[in-house]
């Protein structure tokens, strides 16, 4: 049933990085991405593993649901392998060398820690973003980040209303979706048989009433938050309040430490060096 | 005419994770065939999994829903067909409505049953006059028209398919006593002319005791009691027990029953009370 | 008459809390006024009061709802509400705001009133657009939520709830806005047996306790009979306005507005037609119960005289 799927893939729990402000944990993850991207030396990318499994190892997420997070992209890893294995050119002799194909041993290098760099770079941002953080609290992290931009009139308040209102009502739209093709199936429509175009033609049905019902919802809402007294972000204060703790210093000078010491790391003399 | 019967069925949610929850648990049930079932119970009693079972939206996780003796689900490929059969009106149906026209929208299911144009025409007219849609209404579009009237035009998408079994989640759920009326009795009406098979599931106590013939009453999972209206109204207390009412004029009958008048007859609605007090006080007096 | 005027001495002020007066409403369909959803209503309604407002689907009942919280406009007529006129040309954003403090509306459908993925944060948005401090909003977001017994959810996701407890969680975030009057639009009609039964002890003790005014719209008889006065809104007009004991008595004229009396006083009306000698103000179970039993009792007496 569609309305198994959950949202955000959240994981509640009092691990650190589960306690670590919302908007340390956007920059942590930034600031990661780019040592990610800079590693050039083979120790660094034995750092960036260590670093990933200490990463897992605090989140106290269990491995499994790690595994189960990269499945649907190991089509992305696979595609990186091939693509860095065949168009890498590299110096010297090439290692195989049939028909159009040649492969070389920088080409193989390369294949391993580009899927690496992916690998390590959806492993964090899940660990930082989604399995720790509530959608809720990415959406405050992300006002409070961009609250700058205000006072350019950027309206950074209505936009993170209507992320934490389009959080909100996912649920109900995916419960909605399944009532509405549930009646549909009542009435015969079918929608599991039949060719490509057929199955679309067959969505009509559904998507029609869950268009007409999702206006009279954003409607009706829009009138009961009006009642509440809603008039924007104007005059407005904050019942959730996001703070820095010590935690949160102490994390993100970590992650500073670990972008110098990758850094520092690419000018070692010795070492083999893989990267762009 | 088919018979719809339950053997030993549950039905399971999440099976295989934390939020495992045993909807039903090992219902045996046949429904009378013509007549009107009333389905009561409370929210999470099972009941709209049930009913979910019955047109085969629900695979059963063990046990057998049958039609006519045959498994619904003996070719899991044809299990449309059943769903033209077993016709099901969801609860707040006008969600549904999705086409130019209502009566396109009502001919959307005689469709695909495969009725030919002439048998569709004849069945969406035939629909639309037993919920009380007028003709005018049919060539509008279904979100220009009222609450009731979206309320009829869903309904008659279902009837038009002509199921040996209708069953209808609270088909006159938000409706006021005069639109409660009106739908309630056009199906009392349809059903009356067609013999169909009718399932009808409702909150209101009254409704159970005013529109139907038997009534089944749920409760956690599994039937706490089926049969005809006066039998199940009659055991009060095993249903207050289990947080349901009887209809207000049910107490006040045995209230006065209670008290030592002996009141005979159909002591659930308000005509059957009031004949049976006029026969008392005519043999008193 | 007298009982009203009373009444008024009670409360500090004897200026109506709101005050209704030749209003009239028409809806435009493409421009064109359709005809009248409501017609040249006048009423008063006292600070504390628990006024049911009854009418079938499309009397006009909604529209007045909407009406006094300012959803719509009109001009045809006057509404004044704890002094302000609110129909007034003059009205700015910051009036609209000061009487939508005043008057909360409690929506039909629970889902779409609830703006937070969580429940203490969603109550917390009125209060947060009130500009009301951290710690006071605090304070109140866990007293409303203890008021309507939903504390123990306030961590919840709203989606996970029933029907009934969204509904109750909706009301929290009107009553932490603290409002002086609050509107039920139809709050019930999509609720089960039970979520109705708890909304409805949550609005009776809303305004015994807390001496909320309370206008609850409604087609279920059960609910307005715990009103302390009754108005039926009938094709736009008012029908009646009475206390629920008269107008539950006059089981004619109900049916004539397409509405119910209760059944034990439909009863006692079906006797009374048939030429049986019962009184005609039996309202609840239990008089209906005493009232027939009377009559037994007489019957029977009647019957043992005729035997001496």
């Amino acid at each position: 049933m569609l309305s198994d799927i959950t949202l955000g893939q959240y994981f509640p729990g009092f691990s650190i990085l589960h306690k670590l402000d919302p908007r340390t944990k956007i920059i942590s993850s930034i600031i990661y991405i780019v040592a990610i991207f800079v590693i050039k030396n083979v120790i660094g990318y034995a750092l960036l593993i260590l670093s990933a499994l200490t990463l897992v190892f605090i989140s106290k997420i269990s491995l499994k649901v790690i595994i189960k997070g990269i499945k649907p992209v190991i089509i992305v890893l696979i595609f990186t392998m091939i693509l860095n294995l065949f168009w890498t050119v590299g110096e010297g002799e090439p290692l195989v060398q049939w028909w159009i194909i040649k492969i070389y041993i920088d080409g193989i290098y390369r294949a391993i820690f580009m899927s690496l760099r992916v690998l390590v770079l959806i492993v964090a941002t899940s660990l930082f973003l989604t399995y720790t953080t509530s959608p809720r609290m990415l959406t405050d992290a992300i006002e409070s980040l961009l609250s700058p931009l205000k006072k350019i009139h950027v309206p950074i308040h209505d936009f993170a209303m209507m992320m934490t209102i389009a959080l909100r009502f996912i649920p109900t739209l995916i419960e909605e979706t399944d009532k509405i093709m549930n009646a549909q199936k009542s009435r015969g429509a079918d929608f599991s048989t039949g060719g490509l175009i057929k199955r679309a033609k067959a969505l009509i049905p559904v998507l029609i009433p869950l268009l007409v019902s999702s206006f009279k919802r954003a409607d009706e809402l829009a009138i009961a938050m009006e009642c509440r007294c809603y008039r924007g972000g104007k005059g407005r204060t904050k019942f959730v309040k996001l703070t820095m703790k010590l935690s949160d210093y102490v994390f993100m000078t970590l992650i500073i430490l670990f972008l110098a010491a990758v850094i520092a790391i690419n000018y070692l003399p010795f070492g083999l060096r893989v990267g762009v | 005419m088919s018979r719809l019967e339950l053997n030993d069925v549950s039905y399971v949610y999440g099976e295989g994770t934390p939020f495992r929850t045993e909807a039903l648990k090992n219902i045996d049930l046949s429904f009378s065939d013509g007549k009107i079932t009333g389905l009561i119970g409370h929210t999470g009693s099972g009941k709209s999994t049930l009913v979910q079972l019955l047109n085969g939206l629900l695979k059963p996780t063990s046990g057998k829903v049958l039609l006519d003796g045959k498994d619904i689900w003996e070719k899991p490929k044809e299990i449309g067909k059943i769903r033209f059969r077993v016709g099901l009106v969801m609860q707040y149906p006008e969600y549904q409505l999705f086409d130019e026209t209502v009566h396109k929208d009502i001919a959307f299911g005689p469709k695909n049953c495969g009725l030919s144009d002439q048998e569709i025409e004849n069945a969406v007219l035939e629909a639309a006059e037993f919920v009380g849609l007028d003709k005018n209404i049919l060539d509008k579009s279904p979100f220009e028209i009222s609450g009731g009237q979206k309320r009829r035009a869903a309904i008659a998408g279902v009837i038009a398919m002509h199921p040996e079994v209708l069953i209808l989640d609270e088909p006159a759920a938000g409706l006021d006593p005069r639109g409660r009326r009106e739908i309630l009795g056009g199906l009392k009406e349809y059903q009356r002319r067609n013999g169909t098979t009718v399932i009808l599931v409702s909150h209101s106590m009254e409704d159970m005791a005013y529109y139907c013939d038997e009534v089944v009453v749920m409760n956690k999972a599994k039937v706490l009691m089926s049969g005809c209206v006066s039998d199940v109204f009659s055991k009060s207390a095993e249903l207050e027990s289990v947080g349901l009412d009887i209809p207000r004029i049910a107490h006040i009958a045995k209230a006065l029953s209670d008290m030592g008048y002996d009141l005979k007859g159909e002591l659930y609605t308000v005509d059957g009370v009031k004949n049976a007090i006029e026969k008392y006080i005519a043999s008193i007096s | 008459m007298s009982e009203n005027i009373k009444n008024i001495s009670d409360t500090a002020s004897d200026v109506p809390f709101i005050k209704v007066e030749n209003l009239s409403y028409s809806y435009e369909n493409d421009g064109v006024p359709s005809e009248p959803a409501l017609r040249d209503i006048s009423l008063e309604i006292r600070e504390g009061e628990y006024v049911a407002v009854l009418g079938h689907n499309g009397s006009g009942k909604s529209t007045f709802a909407k009406l006094l919280n300012m959803i719509l406009t009109t001009d045809k007529g006057k509404i004044i509400i704890d002094g302000t006129e609110i129909t007034s040309s003059s009205m700015t954003d910051d009036d609209m705001f000061e009487v939508r403090r005043k008057v909360g509306m409690v929506f039909q459908n629970p889902d779409n009133q609830l703006v937070a993925t969580i429940v203490e944060e969603d109550v917390a948005f009125g209060p947060e657009n009130l500009g009301l401090p951290r710690d006071e909003i605090r304070k109140r977001v866990y007293s409303s939520l203890d008021m309507v017994g939903m504390r123990d959810y306030s961590k919840h996701a709203p989606h996970k709830l029933s029907g009934g407890q969204k509904q109750r969680v909706a009301i929290a975030g009107i009553i932490a806005m603290r409002p002086r009057c609050i509107i039920f639009d139809e709050s019930t009609a999509m609720l089960d047996p039970l979520g109705r039964k708890e909304v409805m002890s949550i609005i009776k003790r809303l305004n015994r306790d807390e001496g909320i005014t309370v206008i609850q719209i409604t087609h279920y008889m059960e609910e307005a009979a715990m009103a302390d006065r009754v108005i039926i809104i009938n094709d736009g007009t008012i029908a009646a306005d009475s206390t629920p004991r008269d107008i539950f008595s006059r089981v004619d004229f109900l049916k004539s507005v397409g509405l119910e009396a209760p059944q034990g006083t439909e009863l006692i009306w079906e006797l009374r037609k048939d030429g049986f000698d019962l009184p005609d103000n039996c309202v609840t179970d239990e008089e209906c119960i005493a009232a027939l039993s009377e009559l037994f009792e007489k019957t029977l007496k009647g019957k043992k005289d005729e035997q001496a």
